[in-house]
């Protein structure tokens, strides 16, 4: 799995022109490698790997204004709730189409990426910090208060979801909900590295970098973050319609607090502003907790707290930032104040 | 690179040792509990219960060797939930899965149980809607609503004509305080305000004084067990809601014994009725304290997710025994319907129509035993209580 | 009236038993600019430290506040040390995934060695008994939170206004590097002010246990409100702090006493609100 993110993380190095769109496909091609790697690896695993993807999926959603438009968020789990709850509301109401319960979360998502993104967008630094922690505290709080609509902390459940294409169950054993799952992270992928690399998307890095010489040149920033909200929030809809569908089951958590730590924890374990940080940040989060706390069901937090402290210790940057430097054979600059 | 290796390594071996242990006729049990995170006290009784039993009943059935498996599920996490019900079944092979303490959990498990062909035993997740979600399962826990509703009639006949209620704003609170306001006005009561305070809750002293602005004599709580009990007993007291004689009444989640060390000399004399008391005098109870304090370490830490656990364990037995080892779900769960003996908490009966728990609940005041340690002191019992919450549907 | 009056005391009581807890927060976030996550983690060790000389080891209320301070202090001495020194300049994600990471540690460390229940700090006598202020009766201990909160607020406003440390510390946050220059030890200064941050977590654990009780789960539990207390204030800004757990304080209370369903709501809309009025908190410095 490393050394696949190794050289993923190479392809993410800008290189110009057409090199770096053979590099992406390589990239693509080898997150297909991995996950079908993990189909055949682990067979008996496949609910928990389902879980990674869409888990994946709000991380990937994250990165997009995290790592790409500098706006820091604690609250990402609206989004992912949003898709979750539209979908499972959907589908308790009669609509069983995986595809069509899939695009009601990601366009429930959008909206509330709209929402959010004007609500966040007019504040900076802390203050925005802040906002999306309340942001993610109200809607909570809406869908505990909605039980009518979503069965409050009981969770929404007895969804019964049809077969994929008329066709493929999603049973026990979770191979349909992976396969599905990680067609869905690929095309996603996908476009994802071309929205980021388009005009629209170095636009945004602009922004991060200086939003004053950015607005300089005529661009209006507001719009332009807004968009970008609106895509995450697709993308983290995309996510929670996903677990929706593969769980059956839409819990309060889909919407909490917790859950959006969670996910921008594992983003900058992983490295910001690559899209491949996402996904290994995910990978290697969700992994080791798995582990760890199978080994050890009572106090494996410590470890997942000393690997945390790890990791800011070795790479700083992120995990594929440390994948790359050694890649690069570049020398890792120690810690400290600069 | 050589760390996953090395993962790789151990997953596939992990595998292997699975098939083989499969062949020699081991019987495994899947538990799902909290044991870690904020609820890891209540997922540590789960764990003092199921070793307490074992340590009493021996580890085997009729030849057949019993593994247990834990998994840890910190908070209510359905999709989890799911992710280790899969794997356990699928992975681990458990014939049986148990445990489960949050109601969201449970839901995202049962509609596998007819695929795995697996049996759950409910060891806590306490809404009634559960056990209609699927035929496999059995609960030996209770619900909110049949450890409540005994206390509408005990709060009329204490003299209380209007009673207000306090519980936490989620689905067991709502629960609570539905049974709560339909015994009481059953009994010749009015419920004159309903209050449903945020989960998170830490300063309780604005509700006592709603409380005391509402001029009603009796107070109706629930919470949650853990933390946020002791804010919200002293708040109580220190109010002076005890000493201006607003009498109190709450379902046993509020003085939990492991609670109790903490809670102390403030809830002293606080009322509360559940289906299980660490001090219940009984031969079995006996066995049982002692059993369960010795796997917990710390017998102060004993609560009722323990006996929970530890009937759960008598019902997964009786499974094993019934299906002779083999995997056979229907054959496992129709051995227990009607199932009836004589647990530490008093006699019970598993209820053939709903697979819950058919039990005796208590009516307790928090007591100083001679000890100088609080318990739950019985002051009477209303036996053999169906769960309500069901019976309705 | 009696009902007003009521209400306020109950959100200054509250107000100031956050106070305590986040003004240590505030400074390591305005002065040190470090997001120290792990703050709540100091608090809840310190808790732990007094209740086990409170309770097991039977003493006083006073000495028990006094050794859990200096127990968190020297606690937290290696950590400054080891980890947190890596990170002082470091980008903000950094320094969050660092002190989430020590967060689980702690956690992870205090319920293998405390257990998972709750510990209380016995109080003294005098502070447990209920007070009559005429209106209605209030708990003592509230009283003694209300006047620790006062008395730290004017302490630390005299440190950092009136002293030569606190001169030295607002030199450095201003211009580390020139600050060094002039012959100031920086790293001293920043070892101090992590220090007396620490410490005022401990205090702020130990006196407001009556209102966030000490379990485990604590760091985590009340990490969102100490963060959003801190930011709505103003980083760095002592009387930003107070009127943040004053205003938060008293929208809370009052909340929960007029519509207890809706409390949350309540709450989080203020902070929406208050953060559009005051993007940088009530008296944050301008960056």
């Amino acid at each position: 799995m490393q050394f696949v993110a190794q050289t993923e993380r190479m392809t993410a190095a800008p290189v110009a022109g057409r090199r770096r769109w053979s590099r992406d496909a390589v990239g693509v091609i080898l997150i297909v490698a991995a996950g079908v790697a993990g189909y055949f690896l682990f067979p008996d695993s496949l609910a928990l790997l389902t879980r990674i993807i869409a888990v994946a999926l709000l991380v990937l959603s994250l990165d997009l204004i995290v790592g790409y438009c500098g706006v820091a968020s604690l609250g990402q789990a609206t989004l992912f709730g949003a898709g979750a709850y539209a979908a499972g509301i959907a589908c308790v109401n009669g609509v069983t189409e995986p595809l069509t319960l899939i695009a009601i979360g990601a366009v429930a998502g959008a909206a509330a990426g709209l929402v959010m993104g004007a609500i966040m967008l007019r504040a900076h630094g802390l203050a925005q910090l802040v906002l999306s922690i309340a942001i993610v505290q109200l809607a909570h709080e809406a869908a505990n208060k909605a039980s009518a609509y979503t069965g409050g902390s009981d969770g929404l459940a007895g969804l019964f979801v049809g077969p994929l294409f008329g066709v493929f169950e999603f049973d026990l054993w979770g191979q349909t909900a992976y396969l599905f799952g990680l067609s869905l992270l690929v095309a996603v992928f996908i476009i994802l590295k071309f929205v980021v690399s388009s005009p629209f998307g170095m636009l945004c890095r602009g922004i991060k970098e200086d939003p004053i010489r950015i607005r300089a040149m005529g661009a209006f920033v507001f719009p332009v973050l807004l968009k970008m909200f609106v895509i995450s929030g697709a993308v983290a809809g995309t996510g929670g319609a996903l677990a929706a569908i593969s769980t059956q089951v839409v819990g309060l958590d889909s919407v909490s607090f917790e859950l959006s730590a969670n996910a921008l924890v594992m983003l900058v374990l992983g490295g910001l502003g690559t899209l491949y940080g996402a996904l290994i940040g995910t990978v290697i989060f969700m992994g080791f907790e798995h582990v760890v706390s199978a080994i050890n069901p009572f106090h494996w937090m410590t470890m997942v707290g000393a690997l945390l402290i790890a990791v800011v210790l070795a790479a700083p940057g992120g995990l594929s930032d440390l994948l790359d430097q050694i890649s690069a054979g570049k020398k890792r600059n120690s810690g400290g104040r600069p | 690179m050589k760390a996953t290796k090395t993962l790789l390594g151990v997953a596939i071996g992990a595998l292997l040792m699975g098939s083989v242990s499969a062949m020699a006729e081991t019987v495994k049990v899947g538990i799902i509990g909290p044991f870690s995170g904020p609820f890891a006290l209540q997922g540590k009784n789960f764990q003092a219960g199921v070793e307490a039993y074992m340590a009493l009943n021996g580890k085997s059935v009729e030849g057949n060797d019993i593994e247990v498996i834990y998994r840890d599920l910190p908070t209510a996490n359905p999709a989890q939930a799911r992710a280790l019900a899969q794997e356990l079944v699928v992975k681990d092979k458990v014939q049986y899965l148990g445990g489960v303490y949050f109601t969201p959990d449970a839901m995202a498990i049962t509609p596998l149980l007819k695929q795995a062909n697996t049996p759950l035993v409910i060891f806590n997740a306490a809404t009634s809607a559960i056990m209609n979600t699927s035929p496999l399962v059995a609960r030996t826990s209770f619900t909110t609503a049949q450890t409540t509703t005994p206390l509408g009639q005990v709060a009329f006949d204490d003299g209380v004509k209007m009673a207000i209620t306090v519980v936490s704003d989620y689905g067991p609170g709502i629960d609570a305080e539905n049974a709560f306001k339909k015994a009481f006005e059953a009994a010749g009561g009015e419920v004159v305000e309903t209050i449903r305070m945020p989960m998170n809750t830490t300063d309780f002293s604005p509700i006592m004084q709603r409380v005391k602005d509402s001029g009603a004599g009796g107070l109706f709580a629930f919470l949650p067990s853990g933390p946020p009990t002791l804010g919200f007993v002293k708040a109580y007291n220190e109010t002076g809601l005890k000493q201006g004689n607003i009498k109190f009444f709450a379902p046993g989640d509020l003085t939990q014994e492991s609670d109790l060390p903490a809670l102390g000399e403030a809830a002293e004399g606080l009322r509360t009725s559940f289906h299980y008391s660490v001090s219940h005098d009984s031969p079995e109870n006996t066995k049982f304290v002692e059993a369960a304090g010795k796997a917990i370490g710390n017998p102060e830490q004993l609560s009722f997710p323990a006996v929970g656990a530890y009937d759960g364990m008598h019902l997964i037995y009786k499974m094993i025994e019934a299906a002779d080892g083999k995997q056979d779900a229907q054959k496992a769960i129709d051995a227990v319907k009607g199932l009836s003996w004589t647990s530490p908490r008093g006699p019970v009966t598993i209820d053939p129509e709903t697979r819950h728990i058919t039990q005796n609940i208590y009516l307790r005041e928090v007591a100083k035993g001679p000890d100088g340690k609080y318990y739950n002191k019985k002051i009477k019992t209303f036996p053999n209580q169906k769960d309500p919450g069901l019976a309705t549907q | 009236m009696q009902t007003i009056l009521s209400i306020a005391t109950d959100a200054f009581a509250y107000g100031m038993a956050l106070f305590i807890i986040c003004i240590g927060l505030s400074l390591t976030m305005g002065l040190m600019r470090v997001v120290n996550l792990a703050h709540g983690a100091f608090a809840m060790i310190a808790g732990y430290i007094a209740s086990y000389a409170a309770r097991d080891l039977g003493m006083g209320y006073g000495v028990a506040i006094f050794l859990a301070i200096i127990g968190t202090i020297i606690i937290s001495i290696p950590l400054e040390r080891l980890l947190y020194r890596r990170i002082y300049g470091s980008p903000e994600l950094t320094q969050v995934l660092m002190t989430i990471g020590i967060t689980f540690c702690v956690i992870g460390i205090t319920n293998y060695f405390f257990g998972p229940t709750l510990k209380t700090i016995p109080l003294p006598e005098a502070l447990a008994e209920p007070v009559d202020l005429g209106f209605r009766t209030i708990a003592a201990h509230r009283l003694f939170v209300m006047a620790c909160g006062v008395a730290v607020a004017f302490g630390l406003w005299y440190l950092i206004e009136r002293t030569t440390f606190g001169t030295k510390v607002r030199a450095t946050v201003d211009n580390a590097a020139m600050t060094d220059a002039l012959g100031v030890r920086t790293q001293v200064i920043y070892a101090v002010s992590f220090a007396i941050a620490v410490g005022l977590a401990a205090f702020g654990g130990v006196v407001a246990a009556e209102f966030l009780p000490i379990e485990p789960y604590y760091a985590l539990r009340y990490m969102v409100i100490f963060l959003v207390v801190v930011s709505v204030g103003g980083a760095g800004s002592i009387l930003g702090a107070i009127a943040a757990c004053l205003v938060l304080g008293a929208v809370d209370t009052s909340g929960r006493y007029l519509m207890p369903e809706f409390g949350n709501f309540f709450f989080y809309a203020a902070v929406i609100v208050i953060v559009f009025m005051f993007p940088r908190g009530f008296f944050g410095r301008a960056q």
